[in-house]
């Protein structure tokens, strides 16, 4: 799936791929997120912290109609307030994809996955 | 001079910064362009801060512990916004730092600044400098030099704010966006603010309410100005053409005859534009405004008395101007906090490695070792505090760790030993962590990744119990043949058959320079058809000598 723009010079075609990962990048400088997670719960259940490359695996961009919605799937910080960052992740990915592709996002939702307990 | 700082001192110190902040929140709102220009930090900061300092109110204890815990309750419980999370996990682990003592030394207050400052990194993927992070961290290494040289609590607080302020006016220096709209981080400016508190209330000061300052009102009118380039993307989009700002120097006469009043001032001027901004005291009151028709609002300003200081600029030029400029990077010359050198072949690998984060690859690998001053040169350039070097192959390790003896900075070797594990190392990479711990990390997330590489052979020969004819392609396993074909994919997939077991999840294939297209997608097409759990990402490494680098998680 992408998404299509009609410009007066030509067709932009942006797949959900570039969508994602923009909306990884914006998400991970979010203060309080440590990590993105696996959508797929992996075999033990363990929700595994994904790299870079790997953001698709945890975002989810779904067209319907019109409109387009984000499903983040992270892992927070323990001892943040959670209910926080998740507004953060969601109003940080929807500024930076408006910034980015002129695109306006009609829901950010977020899965948190994981509390990373932080080693003293 | 105080030297042991109490539970009910701390206490006055936060009902000051709180008090402070919300005097002053307003102007945090308005220098707010960072994370996303909402203009909403120092709502936040002061809601979350009002929390901290209502939950302080209930504390009946005098030991200083228990009330920096009821803080710091109290700040996680009312956090609001990003700064507000930032907040909340500066004094979490300031509290933490303190257990049950009933009061705090200069060493105790700073080592509690500190870590406050290592628990809040602790709570970022990728912390971004030039924010708040950053001037609590920079106050908070001030504070632990200065705790060794005096024993007054006020002494240190004059010094943490000190740096503080220093460290906010370098804040545009690390965020573009910041220099680019020309204000200092809101966040940043939000704990200097508490900071001020913290000090007034430790010298039994009182801080003034409001007061805007010329600097001040710059930093709003840059910030009102940014919000509207956000708006305007086109020229003639500008509704309002003129920037104006003036000066009315209040005249007695007039001012009898028309009371001079705030609010009913800027309603007046607000008919006219947009981006207001006033600020008045008895003698004069200080406008910004964006409008069609200057010459009105300079008239409505003459009613109250003369005008001085006038400047209107055409916005409608200086946009058309600014349109295609080249917005230049600040470079940086200060030392960076951490880097990481690494060695790499082909400009495939090298881009991978660049775009994970690596600060300067040395061209090398099999065949081609880089020598110790290549490294040393290497770790020179990246000019940082702390270095990470990843050999990646396991010739050069030895001249890595010379390197590192050599280097005047703190250098760690990291014992990577091929292409895959330098790439799984580097994802471990944690930039809150000391370079110790990193170099642990990276070394444990190194061997987690099993290393395959396929290359042909040069001569007839038999090594581990296998034959190999010359020209032939080897697939090598972890340092082990364990594969042998005259035909590259067929190595490849007889190699992973060895390699790949039930619990692996990921398959990263860097294609070698001497490998094309097509035939890595008729292999990635084969390899899906036969491991259906497995993911496969392709990289073109273009690296020589090696046709296929395997990479199995």
């Amino acid at each position: 799936m992408s998404i299509e723009l009609n410009t007066n010079d030509g067709h932009v075609t942006i797949t959900n791929e570039v969508i994602a990962t923009i909306a990884g990048g914006a998400a991970v400088e979010c203060y309080g997120i440590v990590g993105m997670a696996s959508k797929s719960q992996i075999k033990d259940g363990l929700a595994e912290m994904l790299r870079k490359e790997n953001f698709s695996k945890g975002i989810v961009v779904r067209q319907e109609e019109d409109r387009l919605h984000i499903d983040m799937y992270i892992i927070v910080s323990y001892g943040t307030k959670i209910s926080v960052v998740a507004h953060n992740v969601q109003s940080q990915v929807k500024y930076t994809l408006n910034q980015s592709l002129g695109l306006s996002i009609d829901s950010v939702n977020i899965y948190i996955q994981g509390v990373r307990v932080a080693r003293d | 001079m105080v030297r042991a700082l109490d539970g009910k001192t701390f206490a006055r110190m936060v009902l000051s910064g709180a008090h402070h902040l919300t005097n002053n929140a307003k102007k945090i709102d308005a220098l707010n362009v960072f994370p996303v220009p909402d203009g909403d930090t120092g709502t936040n900061m002061n809601l979350s801060m009002t929390s901290g300092a209502d939950e302080v109110k209930k504390v009946e204890a005098e030991a200083i512990s228990e009330v920096a815990n009821a803080f710091a309750k109290g700040l996680l419980m009312g956090a609001r916004g990003n700064s507000g999370v930032i907040l909340s996990q500066l004094f979490r682990g300031f509290a933490k730092s303190m257990e049950k003592k009933q009061t705090l030394s200069s060493e105790d207050l700073a080592d509690a600044f500190e870590q406050g400052v290592r628990t809040a990194y602790k709570a970022v993927m990728k912390p971004v400098e030039g924010t708040i992070l950053t001037v609590a961290k920079d106050a908070a290494e001030v504070a632990l030099t200065e705790s060794e040289r005096t024993t007054d609590i006020v002494v240190l607080m004059e010094h943490v704010l000190k740096e503080a302020k220093a460290s906010l006016i370098r804040t545009p220096e690390l965020l573009p966006v910041l220099k680019e709209v020309g204000v200092v981080d809101s966040g940043g400016q939000g704990l200097v603010t508490i900071y001020e508190g913290f000090l007034a209330a430790l010298k039994g000061e009182e801080l003034p309410e409001e007061e805007v300052s010329e600097s001040e009102m710059d930093e709003m009118v840059n910030a009102q100005h940014h919000k509207l380039a956000q708006d305007f993307m086109d020229t003639s989009d500008i509704k309002y053409g003129y920037c104006t700002e003036f000066m009315v120097k209040f005249d007695k006469k007039k001012t009898n005859k028309h009371p001079f009043n705030e609010e009913t001032f800027r309603n007046e001027l607000s008919e006219h534009g947009d981006s207001l901004l006033v600020v008045a005291d008895d003698e004069i009151a200080k406008v910004h405004v964006h409008v069609e028709y200057p010459g009105y609002v300079l008239t409505i300003g003459q009613k109250y008395g003369s005008l001085i200081n006038m400047k209107i600029e055409n916005m409608r030029e200086q946009h058309t101007a600014i349109v295609g400029e080249k917005q230049e990077k600040p470079a940086s010359t200060k030392k960076a906090e951490f880097a990481i050198v690494t060695v790499a072949m082909g400009s495939g690998i090298e881009e991978l490695f660049t775009s994970l984060g690596a600060t300067v690859v040395i061209e090398g690998g099999q065949t081609m070792n880089p020598s110790t001053q290549d490294i040393t040169d290497a770790i020179a350039k990246a000019n940082a505090k702390n270095v990470l070097v990843l050999p990646n192959n396991k010739n050069i390790v030895m001249t890595a760790e010379q390197a590192a003896e050599l280097a005047e900075d703190n250098v760690a070797v990291v014992p990577t030993k091929t292409i895959p594990q330098g790439i799984g190392a580097m994802l471990a990479f944690h930039p809150g962590e000391d370079i110790l711990a990193n170099k642990e990390f990276m070394e444990q997330a190194g061997q987690q990744v099993k290393s395959g590489q396929v290359t042909y052979a040069v001569r007839d020969t038999k090594i581990d119990g296998i034959t190999i004819e010359n020209g032939s392609f080897m697939g090598i396993a972890d340092g082990e043949i364990k594969a042998t074909d005259k035909d590259k994919s067929k190595t490849v997939k007889a190699l992973l058959k060895e390699m790949i077991t039930d619990d692996d999840e990921i398959l990263t294939i860097l294609q070698g320079e001497d490998v094309s297209d097509e035939e890595v997608t008729s292999l990635v097409n084969d390899l899906e058809a036969a491991y259906e759990d497995i993911e496969i990402e392709v990289h073109n490494g273009k690296q020589p000598i090696y046709s296929y680098i395997l990479s199995v998680e």
